[in-house]
């Protein structure tokens, strides 16, 4: 799960694909960008997704994303808040887990 | 004992242009590949192969560029090689191909496997040849071409400019 703080412009979920693939782009050259990402889920309100990627392609969609400063000349950072192989464990902490 | 190990990658320059050939220049092949680099492999990619990046030896006459990297990035270089497009120097583009011959550990492995191919590239020359005293210069470069401990260039060749 990925959040992105940003100062105004709202991107959707095209916009937001294509700026993952950008900064695969720039780290990675010809051979990041054909990294195979897909975006599960995208909130526009809260600027939240969910990507899916290789196991053997985490590192570099993580430098990535962590190196991408721009959006649209604005200042931007990606957080990844919780990286993990299952869609399950995503969905809830299971430190709080009440049986 | 911990030691910085190298590859040395020979490639050959193909080219239709018979322009290109007086081009070949060390600044500008480096370039040139640095350039692909960047543009397959990206900022970490560029930065990783430059480490220990240089042209070690090129001939003109026949096309031949040795270059050098360190071991970790050999492969990063090798994939970007055939997206080297064209050549630039002089304000001027000559488009061209880059083809890998050999990946070595060492200058003087890489100079050994070239002495070899020489020679078998001079033996298929001698059997398109068309004229006789060409055969016969083809012939006495074969038979010269060896590898001497006081040189340090790759053996002694004659190149036959008229049939390549």
């Amino acid at each position: 799960r990925r959040e992105l703080p940003d100062g105004g412009a709202r991107p959707n979920a095209a916009q937001f694909k294509q700026l993952v693939v950008s900064a695969l782009r720039e780290l990675h050259g010809e051979v990041g960008a054909a990294l195979p990402v897909d975006v599960l889920t995208y909130e526009e309100k809260t600027l939240s997704a969910i990507l899916r990627v290789i196991s053997s392609g985490l590192v570099k969609l993580w430098s990535a994303l962590t190196l991408l400063g721009f959006y649209q000349n604005r200042r931007c950072a990606f957080r990844v808040l919780q990286t993990s192989p299952f869609l399950l464990a995503l969905s809830g902490n299971s430190r709080e887990l009440v049986l | 004992m911990v030691r910085f190990k190298n590859r040395y990658v020979l490639c050959e320059v193909l080219s239709d242009d018979p322009r290109c050939r007086q081009c070949i220049e060390d600044r500008a092949v480096g370039l040139a590949v640095r350039d692909a680099i960047g543009r397959v492999h990206g900022d970490y990619g560029l930065a990783c192969c430059s480490i220990s990046f240089t042209v070690k030896y090129l001939n003109a006459y026949t096309g031949t560029v040795l270059l050098r990297c360190r071991k970790d990035s050999y492969r990063l270089l090798c994939s970007a090689l055939p997206f080297v497009r064209c050549l630039e120097s002089r304000a001027q583009r000559y488009p061209c191909a880059l083809n890998t011959l050999h990946v070595g550990g060492t200058i003087r492995t890489c100079q050994k496997f070239l002495i070899r191919y020489n020679r078998r590239q001079l033996l298929m020359l001698l059997q398109n040849c068309t004229n006789e005293e060409e055969r016969q210069s083809i012939r006495k470069s074969l038979l010269s071409c060896s590898l001497t401990e006081e040189q340090s260039q790759s053996g002694d060749e004659e190149d036959d400019d008229g049939t390549e």
